[in-house]
């Protein structure tokens, strides 16, 4: 629909940046998420129409200090300096919205080709459109944004050197290095 | 001069919260006093501007303020040292870090992030720009006033963490954009705001901003 419009330099397959491990942390950990891509302003939209504001999707990972994550929840502190560094949101090419169903994508992690997570988005508790309406009751979303939609189980650590992959089988898939 | 001072990045770029950098506020709300710097981010759907409105959202009973020094990075910065942060910074702002206080305390109780109560829309209220010579970070003298009456009056030599070790530390993690704003902490005297109340924020003799909660 008019109004539409987002852009993402990584094509299908392309390799992606690297992801840099802090030296604060001694435990960085993936979570893949399906990411929800934006198109059109949204503020307070009711669910049966959240759909219509979204671009496309992303298949992401939420890279994570796991070990500061810990010590920020015991410390009552927000979790920003375990979630929020340079390099932690690692996303894939952009996927136009009527490519996907959103409550049916099968998605996959590999570490050094070594399958870590394997999922289906019909495990999630709170569905996309539910996920989008709520926040928006919140937040205004703007084109661009983009919403990162939890983690299926399968997290762990990854290391300097490794290569992390990341797929919608048939779909998209990207790669990246930890350095 | 390297330094960008373009209005055009004022108010865009995204905002990185100090917690907890004045003693007192510290033992206002029954915390520790850090013994290092800790930060959030608030996306930048949060900016109102001079003379906007603050929206009191229907989620909370009980809307605050917390008075806060801003600093506007000009140059792009990563790692940089702190004797050379300075050189980084267009300028300031007088602000307020809008927080939901009953869901903050929840937040913490259920240990999980404080993003509901400091990142919805307007909740970085922001007077003009003020370009970098114009104050010494260190002795900013700073006070808020809602409908008139002062409730926050501080300096902000009382910071716990100066204005250029915040900037090093934060800078360690993250890279700091031109239009990038940090807001350096409050001082004591945080309290309620209600619809229909006007809240004023001013460096006295350099700056001030007023907002309209709706």
């Amino acid at each position: 629909s008019s109004g539409i419009n987002a852009e993402c330099p990584l094509r299908p397959g392309e390799d992606g940046g690297d992801i840099i491990y802090p030296e604060i942390s001694t435990n960085i950990h993936h979570e893949l998420e399906l990411g929800v891509i934006i198109g059109k302003k949204m503020s307070k939209v009711p669910k049966e129409d959240v759909m219509s504001h979204v671009a496309g999707y992303s298949v992401t990972i939420d890279v994570t200090c796991r070990d500061l994550q810990e010590k920020c929840k015991a410390e009552r502190k927000p979790w920003s300096i375990s979630k929020c560094l340079d390099t932690f949101c690692a996303v894939g090419a952009f996927i136009p919205a009527d490519k996907l169903a959103h409550n049916d994508v099968e998605m996959v992690l590999k570490v050094n080709d070594e399958e870590r997570q394997h999922v289906n988005t019909k495990d999630m508790l709170f569905d996309v459109p539910t996920l989008l309406e709520y926040v928006n009751r919140h937040i205004t979303l703007l084109p661009g944004d983009l919403v990162q939609t939890g983690t299926p189980d399968g997290v762990g650590p990854m290391v300097r050197g490794d290569t992390v992959y990341v797929g919608i089988p048939g779909v998209s898939h990207a790669s990246f290095k930890i350095v | 001069a390297v330094v960008s001072t373009q209005s055009g990045h004022y108010g865009r770029g995204k905002i990185i919260c100090i917690g907890r950098n004045y003693a007192k506020h510290a033992k206002e709300l029954g915390n520790e006093i850090p013994t290092l710097p800790f930060w959030f981010l608030k996306p930048t759907t949060c900016y109102v501007q001079d003379g906007g409105n603050i929206i009191y959202p229907e989620i909370t009973k009980n809307l605050h303020h917390e008075l806060e020094l801003g600093v506007v990075i000009g140059k792009k910065m990563s790692k940089v040292a702190k004797e050379d942060v300075m050189k980084h910074v267009a300028g300031y702002s007088i602000t307020i870090d809008v927080t939901c206080r009953d869901l903050q305390e929840q937040c913490k109780a259920e240990r999980k992030p404080w993003d509901i109560s400091k990142c919805l829309d307007t909740f970085c209220a922001v007077g003009p720009f003020i370009p970098a010579d114009k104050l010494d970070p260190n002795n900013v003298e700073m006070v808020l006033t809602v409908n008139g009456n002062t409730k926050q009056h501080a300096n902000t030599k009382d910071m716990l963490f100066d204005v250029p070790t915040l900037l090093e530390y934060v800078n360690q993690h993250l890279t700091l954009l031109p239009g990038d704003l940090i807001q350096t902490g409050t001082p004591e005297g945080v309290g309620p705001m209600d619809r229909g109340d006007t809240v004023t924020v001013s460096i006295p003799g350099v700056s001030e901003a007023s907002f309209k909660i709706v």
